[in-house]
């Protein structure tokens, strides 16, 4: 037991290296003051609590941090679990595992931005309304931002559709090709096994004036295993304006949507063996599934 | 050197329309202003070429005003603030600030008047959980979604834009829509919960802010007649600054208050006639910030004379 609970404690190669990436951070924000009210202290102590179960509990690994680059990018991500953790696995990753270290700035519902305490608390950690101008005053600061084209579609699926990708949005795309930045595939594996049974009751959502409402056996996920796997940059057409027809920005989402894709199937396959019960069957349905259709 | 010029200023018994023709006749001593209100004026500072007149804000009082005076410049600085969201006082509001802008419009272009500048407010676009960021003059006007009682604030911005264009090759007019103006002269609302002893600071909420010192707003009233062409633009600095900082900033002692519950007790002090405008307390959870980059290719980079910080240790002195 002791041992169990000394595992959820920061450990001391994790607190240097933290205060390290902190005071890096520190520097490079020292000039810059955020409107969302983004709070370098506040995300070092929340991360600092948060890092032992990034480690021990979900056990994250981190494939292709090489690929990250010290530029901008548009982190495009599936969207798996019925809540957002995997946006903070994937900001920790970027922060932890990533050299040299960077703030992704996640996008968030337009509902999230409106609860109290939550929203302020997201936007002190450095998440922010998912909007057009957002992103666009973010990128032009040298930042880089985290976007789940699946929208809330992706973190309410039902048990048999986990790890089935909703189809993108193009709205991240247009503001790529308009700021000329960079997509950076990245691929969630694990997180839909946190809440392993939910039914999604749309009505009620809609009743409660909620985007979604994942009714799940476990309130508190469950400790799945993590793998985050970083894709090579999809780079920017430089003949496509993001003013382009739909029918040319589609060929270019459905690009990157098949990257993550395969990436997926690819991570399925490499999983470790946690949670067998739930694993096996899922991953046989999905790469079942997608050999059957194969790549659009 | 400027040709003379008689100068209509709306609204002469607000600090602000004080220190703006106070501006006017230090660049200009020989121009006239003719300051009108319908609030008592004895309280306007005596200066040359300024003449003070309360005047009830009727059509026949500003035909007369009208036919006595050619005015060259208009000042209309007469919006009537948001006290209180009773039925009748917003009737009386909207014919007012919609009906009497018309009617103070129509007027100045039978007259020749060859410019016009307009205070509207930010507050048109509403304090929304899902304003973008810094938003632009071209943004949608969206708040009489959540505050219908705001109609009439939206309406005479449009009133006015609309005109604008319309007239834009015989008159020029500029539409101004400041950030919160604070300052120990001005009594507006922002200013009075800044300045009080105590203040409801939300623990739930910290929204940003953006806060331009009144005599920065006079001076860009009066840099609007000759610097700023035919146009609607947002006033406010560079700077932002969160709530909490601000109440910091100032002194005022927060009494942290969760904002979940401020309708609530809204609705209880409004039985104890104590209200506080519904729409306020929106701007207590969400930001508002606006854009000043068209003001800024006209006036240039730094057209402030007060930093956000300087503006609140200002009104302290209050």
């Amino acid at each position: 037991m002791l041992k169990l609970g000394e595992s959820f404690l920061l450990s001391i190669e994790d607190e240097i290296k933290i205060n390290q990436i902190f005071a890096e951070l520190k520097e490079k924000y020292k000039d810059y003051k955020d409107p969302w009210g983004f709070n370098l202290e506040l995300c070092e102590k929340t991360l600092k609590k948060i890092v032992p179960f990034y480690r021990s509990y979900f056990k994250v690994r981190v494939f292709g941090a090489e690929n990250v680059k010290d530029q901008s990018y548009i982190v495009t991500s599936n969207h798996t679990g019925q809540l957002p953790l995997d946006a903070i696995l994937i900001t920790i990753a970027f922060l932890l595992d990533v050299a040299p270290p960077r703030v992704l700035r996640a996008m968030v519902e337009r509902f999230m931005a409106q609860l109290p305490f939550i929203g302020d608390f997201a936007a002190q950690t450095g998440s922010i309304l998912g909007d057009r101008a957002n992103c666009a005053y973010l990128i032009e600061h040298g930042e880089s931002i985290l976007v789940f084209p699946e929208g809330v579609r992706g973190i309410s699926k039902n048990t048999p559709d986990y790890y089935k990708l909703r189809s993108f949005s193009e709205g991240f795309y247009r503001i790529a090709l308009q700021k000329k930045t960079p997509i950076l595939p990245v691929c969630v594996i694990g997180a839909e096994e946190m809440f392993p049974f939910v039914f999604h009751s749309k009505r009620l959502a809609r009743l409660l004036k909620v985007p979604a409402l994942p009714l799940t056996a476990n309130l508190f996920p469950l400790p799945s295993p993590i793998d985050i796997y970083i894709g090579k940059e999809i780079p920017i057409p430089a003949h496509l304006e993001h003013e382009a027809s739909d029918k040319e920005i589609k060929e270019n989402v459905f690009h990157i949507e098949n990257t993550i894709k395969r990436m997926l199937i690819h991570g399925l396959k490499h999983r470790r063996p946690f949670f067998d019960t739930v694993r096996k069957p899922i991953s046989k349905f999905v790469i079942k599934e997608f050999r059957n259709k194969g790549d659009r | 050197m400027s040709q003379k010029k008689k100068i209509l200023l709306i609204g002469i018994a607000g600090g602000l329309a004080q220190m703006t023709a106070r501006l006017i006749l230090t660049e200009h001593p020989d121009w006239e202003i003719i300051g009108i209100d319908s609030r008592d004026v004895s309280n306007v500072p005596v200066l040359n070429n300024l003449t003070p007149i309360n005047l009830k804000y009727s059509r026949g009082n500003f035909e007369n005003l009208f036919r006595t005076h050619h005015f060259d410049v208009v000042y209309h600085l007469g919006r009537i603030s948001h006290s209180s969201n009773e039925h009748n006082v917003l009737a009386k509001r909207i014919d007012l600030s919609v009906m009497g802008t018309n009617r103070i419009l129509e007027l100045c272009e039978r007259s020749g008047v060859k410019k016009v500048v307009i205070l509207s407010t930010f507050h048109v676009y509403g304090a929304l959980p899902d304003n973008s960021i810094f938003l632009k003059e071209d943004a949608p006007l969206r708040a009489s979604i959540r505050h219908p009682e705001l109609r009439d604030v939206i309406e005479m911005d449009q009133i006015c834009t609309n005109w604008m264009w319309k007239n834009q090759n015989s008159i020029s007019t500029v539409v101004l829509r400041p950030c919160n103006i604070i300052g120990t002269q001005i009594q507006n609302a922002m200013t009075k919960f800044l300045s009080g002893p105590v203040a409801l600071s939300p623990i739930d909420y910290n929204p940003f802010f953006q806060f331009i010192h009144e005599f920065d707003m006079a001076h860009i009233l009066y840099r609007a007649l000759e610097s700023l062409p035919t146009g609607t633009y947002n006033v406010a600095g560079s700077d932002f600054i969160s709530l909490r900082d601000a109440l910091n900033e100032v002194g005022t002692k927060g009494i942290p208050f969760p904002m979940v519950l401020a309708g609530g007790l809204n609705s209880a002090l409004k039985k104890l006639n104590i209200e506080v405008p519904e729409y306020l307390l929106d701007y207590l959870k969400f930001s508002c910030l606006i854009s000043n980059k068209e003001l800024e290719k006209h006036l240039g980079p730094k057209f402030l004379r007060f930093s956000i910080k300087e503006a609140l240790e200002l009104i302290k002195l209050r």
